[in-house]
């Protein structure tokens, strides 16, 4: 572990809602306790309310009841001292600044000594040697993804909160990244709260997946996964995985079935 | 060689020289003085050549002149655009003000300059004041609208990052807004250097000792054509470098071309606040205006209240009278003004439509067409006069080609906004040029087309009044100069008031008719 990183923090949300202007319940009276150090995905059908969850864990969202505690206190406590890095659905890159640039703003926003060396090899772990000085225009779409959640770690966060990071990345990008990035949060031990659409991610990422029903999200599983680390992308066809993936997909079925509205009439 | 290996390797050869709008320039000056050499006898138009040999035997009087006009136009542009961020920035940081700030912001734009001018030259007594008060006028608002957009253009998704790194508005302004604004900043700022010359320009015409306004007056008097034209061309000149300088400097400056910012978008809340926030725009306005006049005590002779002027139109003596020759006036200045204002917007709309068809004078036209909508129009309205005579004709066209300019870049950057994939899907049904200019490229292009049918309404008006102060001797414009030479403060204030109002109504209309149109055509530029 990094000597200056923040020691990862337990979470606790206590009877947690959200209902936003104009009465969509996203979110209704969630308890939940994630493990500090642990990884774990959200998966849930579009729309359900796991990014909304993931917000107002980050403090970025007022919860309508109950409350957030990270370590044991408000999430704006975390904020105050930059202890959490978010990486968003879309990349946000500031299309101004380069590569370097845009690692380096997340340290400056922290109020943090901005360290060449170290933004350097964030670079290189994020597999993106000679980009450092290019603007996010000139790269991929992958690579975009890659440089946010390099910037995401720049701080060492004792809390990664990771929505949807690989969403706009071709299939191929995915499954290189999902092998390479989990050893580099794993390494600066984080606890680690991921959303996403792909069942077959969320098993192989993660320590625990939490299956969300549609909006207003509740739990309808909770599936511990204990894949052994480091894990690989041909650890995903094993029986052992097979059958996780097998019981998120029955998980996410049931929750759909049980759900008020049918799919179709949404 | 084949045709075509001769084709790419001449296009390997010179790769980026654009010879399109070369072309244009060089027609456009060939047409010119040929027509000027044709006309030689008639009096009315100088041929280039006639031109430049006016300004090598004067240029000690133009450069003398040129430099008062620029120093005043400078010092215009940056007191505007001084005022543009600072509004931008009350409406920043307390966002309720914004639809306030914005409609005081376009009542004063709505000012008709040229009566605006003698008002502050009684204020000002002689010197540079007014020429640098009106370059300021003309500026703040071209500048004030892109950065209001610029300022709310960056994605919520980037304030989140800063939020999340615990940080505030502060920190959102500096890192994202700031920056996010600054295309926008340069595109404001490239159409009020031109806007700043035309203002200073405006104000040398009415009634200042030194400047090219007052050499155009001259010129105009002694009709020396000559001297016309070199004046309106060396103005020409100046508004196109400096349109052309500061997009240059946003070029290095900026990662990619400053945005084409029309007006400001419409918005759905605004519409169900537009009552409220109109009554509250013409009570800050009188309070304004009424305060004003109170805090620097100025002489009731010259410096009427709202109260004064109310007297004026509807409880003194002779109010009767003032209304009906206002009245009168209005309606001679309206008979020019709507058709001008008309055909100028069918023009350009039309002009664009038929580019579209033709891509190939597309290339030619559009660059021509945006250097050229820098022009300041209105400083060429002596040669209009000249041109076209004091009647209809010429006062109808001026109107027109104010407005032209505009609503031809704005439609032609409208057009350019039809999704690609939208006419792919028309090309699969192998539909013809016209039904997708029917059903595709026409709808496309209507949120620009209003944007700048909104943006003419003050334009005209302006180029309507100066051709009536300087020129025709008809309608509002005349009567208020008329006013201002008989020291008629009360009429001069009743009409600069009347006028300021009756574009902010007519501006206000177009809004209604693009709101109607656009919630059929383009329900998405409502959100």
């Amino acid at each position: 572990m990094a000597p200056d990183s923040t020691p990862p923090p337990e979470i606790v949300c206590t009877g947690i809602a959200k209902t936003f202007e104009g009465g969509t319940k996203a979110v209704q009276a969630l308890d939940l306790t994630f493990a500090a150090g642990q990884t774990t995905a959200l998966v849930g059908p579009s729309g359900c309310g796991k990014s909304t969850l993931l917000r107002m864990i980050a403090g970025l969202e007022v919860p309508s009841a109950g409350e957030v505690l990270i370590g044991g206190a408000p999430p704006a406590e975390t904020l105050r001292k930059a202890g959490l890095s978010v990486a968003f659905q879309d990349p946000s890159l500031l299309p101004w600044r380069s590569v370097r640039g845009n690692i380096e703003l997340a340290l400056s926003l922290a109020r943090r000594p901005v360290d060449a060396t170290a933004v350097d090899q964030l670079v290189t772990l994020v597999g993106l040697d000679g980009f450092s000085d290019a603007r996010p225009a000139e790269l991929s779409g992958g690579m975009r993804q890659r440089a946010a959640i390099a910037r995401a770690l720049a701080t060492k966060p004792g809390l990664l909160l990771l929505d949807e990071p690989f969403g706009a990345v071709d299939e191929l990008t995915r499954q290189q990244l999902a092998q390479d990035l989990p050893r580099i949060w794993e390494a600066q031990g984080t606890t680690t709260l991921l959303v996403t659409h792909s069942v077959s991610e969320a098993v192989l990422l993660s320590d625990r997946v939490i299956v969300l029903s549609p909006r207003p999200a509740k739990v309808v599983a909770d599936i511990s996964i204990s894949l052994p680390r480091p894990r690989t992308t041909q650890m995903g066809r094993s029986n052992e995985a097979t059958d996780l993936i097998d019981a998120v997909f029955a998980a996410l079925a049931e929750g759909m079935a049980a759900a008020e509205r049918p799919l179709a009439a949404q | 060689m084949t045709g075509l290996a001769w084709r790419r390797v001449r296009a390997r050869r010179i790769p980026h020289i654009r010879v399109g709008p070369w072309l244009g320039i060089f027609v456009l000056f060939a047409g010119w003085e040929l027509a000027g050499r044709l006309l030689t006898d008639a009096f009315v138009l100088a041929a280039p050549s006639d031109i430049l040999r006016y300004l090598s035997t004067e240029w000690q009087l133009m450069t003398r002149a040129l430099w008062v006009t620029l120093g005043n136009a400078a010092a215009g542009f940056v007191i505007g655009n001084l005022a543009a961020l600072s509004l931008a920035g009350l409406a920043l940081v307390w966002p309720r003000s914004e639809r306030v700030v914005t409609g005081l912001a376009l009542l004063v734009f709505c000012l008709p300059l040229v009566a605006t001018g003698p008002i502050l030259r009684v204020f000002f007594g002689p010197g540079s004041g007014p020429q640098i008060v009106l370059a300021a006028l003309a500026v703040y608002y071209t500048t004030l609208i892109p950065l209001l957009v610029g300022l709310r253009a960056a994605p919520d998704s980037w304030f989140d990052l800063v939020r999340s790194y615990g940080r505030g508005r502060f920190a959102a302004l500096v890192h994202v807004r700031a920056m996010a604004a600054l295309p926008y900043l340069f595109t404001g700022l490239q159409i009020a250097a031109p806007a700043a010359f035309l203002g200073a320009m405006v104000g040398e015409f009415t009634g200042a000792e030194r400047g090219m306004g007052v050499l155009t007056i001259r010129a105009l008097r002694a009709l020396d054509v000559d001297m016309t034209w070199a004046l309106a061309t060396v103005a020409t000149a100046v508004a196109i470098f400096a349109y052309l300088a500061i997009g240059a400097l946003a070029r290095r400056v900026l990662l990619a071309e400053p945005p084409v910012i029309l007006a400001t978008p419409m918005s759905d809340s605004a519409k169900r606040t537009a009552w409220r926030d109109a009554g509250l725009v013409a009570a800050c306005a009188i309070m304004a205006w009424a305060g004003a006049i109170w805090l620097f005590d100025l002489n009731p002779f010259f410096a009427k209240g709202p109260g004064q002027v109310f007297d004026a139109l509807f409880l003194a003596s002779d109010a009767q009278q003032t209304r009906t020759v206002l009245g009168d006036a209005l309606t001679e200045t309206a008979l020019f003004l709507v058709p001008g204002y008309l055909a100028g917007l069918l023009a350009g709309a039309g002009l664009a439509v038929m580019l579209v068809l033709v891509p190939a004078l597309s290339s030619i036209a559009m660059p021509l067409a945006i250097a050229l909508r820098s022009v300041p129009i209105v400083t060429t309205a002596p040669l209009v006069v000249l041109l076209l005579g004091r009647g209809a004709t010429g006062t109808i066209t001026l109107v027109a080609v104010m407005v032209f300019f505009p609503t031809l870049v704005a439609c032609l950057h409208g057009l350019r906004q039809t999704p690609g994939q939208v006419l792919d899907v028309f090309d699969s049904y192998a539909a013809g040029p016209f039904t997708r200019l029917i059903r595709v490229r026409i709808p496309a292009m209507l949120p620009a087309f209003f944007a700048a049918a909104r943006m003419a309404v003050p334009a005209s008006v302006l180029a309507v009044t100066v051709a009536e102060w300087l020129a025709t001797g008809a309608g509002i414009g005349s009567l208020m100069a008329l006013s201002a030479s008989l020291s008629d403060y009360d009429m001069l204030w009743s009409s600069v008031v009347i006028v300021s109002v009756l574009s902010a109504v007519g501006y206000a209309l177009v809004s209604v008719i693009e709101r109607r149109v656009l919630a059929r055509y383009a329900p998405e530029q409502l959100s």
